[in-house]
């Protein structure tokens, strides 16, 4: 839920990736924070494993710049993707604005997005959120690798004819910004 | 939940509210005070917060809280209304605020905890009074919606091109 805020003169966005684990949600972070240039950030926190898999979040602010006098921000969360962490993931999903939704185009992964987009929706039901009211962007990533799902096959399991989609390989950065840019915008144009 | 969206707090509260968190730095001795929401924004900040960095603090605090909620239900109860983080010679005191905020103060003496507490409570109390009437009224009337959307698109255009 956006939040205004008129004694600070700020206005915050949250925006949450979601998907299966190692689908690459921390890598599309990564990636567009070492494309912003610094006034356009805050800092990066990571609470990771040791082996580098997300235990509690990712989350950076993104700075829009000043509006009206309102500092404006999207703040721009990872949830961990690991079955094992689903209580993590829904204290995440919690007050989201728009969410990202990663799915991992590898074709031994594909009972993994299905769970993993049902463990979605359910949650945010629990909060009230309603895909729609709260814009759901799809990003098919992995493109990049061999043994992978045709668009076709992603769309049909994934609902897609009701979303944004995007293909992408999050570790050259491709569709990375496009999917970014397009939640963002969803995000906007629901405000009120 | 509907997609509208909070409203936080209004100017005319925010003296008061500094003032409450005033009280709080003085009486208990503590380097800073921070008011926050449940999902992590910054209310306010008083005191020696130039060491900090307030948003990922926030959000950080933000998150253990929502954690330790969770924590709380498994055992049966409904939350845990104080949190407690005892470092070397950093300490951080963790208040909820009318289930809707979190008061965060940060202090250097361990032998104060008592006091951090004590005021602490009164300024919880104190705040909850506070934010239950801004909570009331909503005021929008400073923001003009249509402009703001149409800005704040071409900005995101704008910092994707960059
Ligand atoms: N080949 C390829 N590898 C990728 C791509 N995106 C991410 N990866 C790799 O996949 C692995 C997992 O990426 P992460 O971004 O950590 O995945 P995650 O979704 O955050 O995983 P969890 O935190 O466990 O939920 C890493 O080794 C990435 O380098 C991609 O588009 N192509
Ligand atoms: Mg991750």
């Amino acid at each position: 839920m956006s939040t205004i805020n008129f004694a600070t003169r700020e206005i915050n966005f949250k925006i949450v990736y979601y998907g299966p684990g190692m689908s690459g949600k921390t890598t599309n972070l990564v990636y567009m924070y070492s494309r912003l240039t610094d006034d356009r950030k805050g800092q990066l926190i990571t609470l990771d494993t040791e082996q580098e898999r997300t235990l509690f979040f990712d989350f950076f602010p993104l700075e829009l710049g000043e509006i009206q006098g309102f500092k404006t921000r999207f703040h721009l969360y990872t949830v961990p993707g690991q079955v094992y962490y689903e209580a993590s993931r829904r204290i995440v999903l919690s007050g989201a604005d728009g969410v990202v939704f990663v799915a991992d185009s590898q074709a031994s992964r594909r009972p993994d997005n299905v769970e993993s987009l049902r463990g979605m929706l359910e949650n945010m039901a629990s909060y009230g959120l309603q895909p729609g009211p709260v814009p759901v962007v799809l990003q098919y990533n992995k493109r990049d690798m061999d043994g992978i799902l045709t668009v076709e096959d992603l769309d049909a399991d994934l609902r897609a004819d009701s979303w944004p989609r995007f293909a992408s390989v999050a570790t050259q950065g491709a569709g990375v910004l496009d999917t970014v840019r397009t939640v963002m915008k969803e995000v906007l144009s629901r405000f009120e | 939940m509907s997609p509208l969206s909070k409203v936080i707090m209004l100017s005319d509260e925010r003296e008061r509210i500094e003032d409450v968190l005033d009280t709080l730095i003085e009486k208990s001795g503590s380097l800073c005070a921070i008011l926050i929401t449940k999902d992590g924004h910054t209310i306010s900040a008083r005191g020696t917060t130039s060491f900090l960095n307030i948003t990922a603090l926030a959000t950080l605090v933000a998150g253990s809280f929502a954690a330790t909620r969770q924590v709380a239900a498994l055992i049966g109860e409904k939350e845990f209304s104080i949190l407690f983080q005892q470092g070397a010679s950093r300490h951080v005191h963790i208040s909820l605020v009318a289930g809707t905020a979190m008061l965060i103060a940060v202090f250097e003496d361990s032998q104060r905890i008592g006091l951090v507490r004590l005021h602490a409570k009164r300024a919880a109390d104190g705040l909850a009074a506070l934010m239950s009437v801004s909570r009331e009224r909503t005021d929008r009337e400073e923001l003009i919606v249509a402009q703001f959307k149409e800005f704040a698109s071409s900005l995101i255009d704008r910092i994707f091109s960059e």
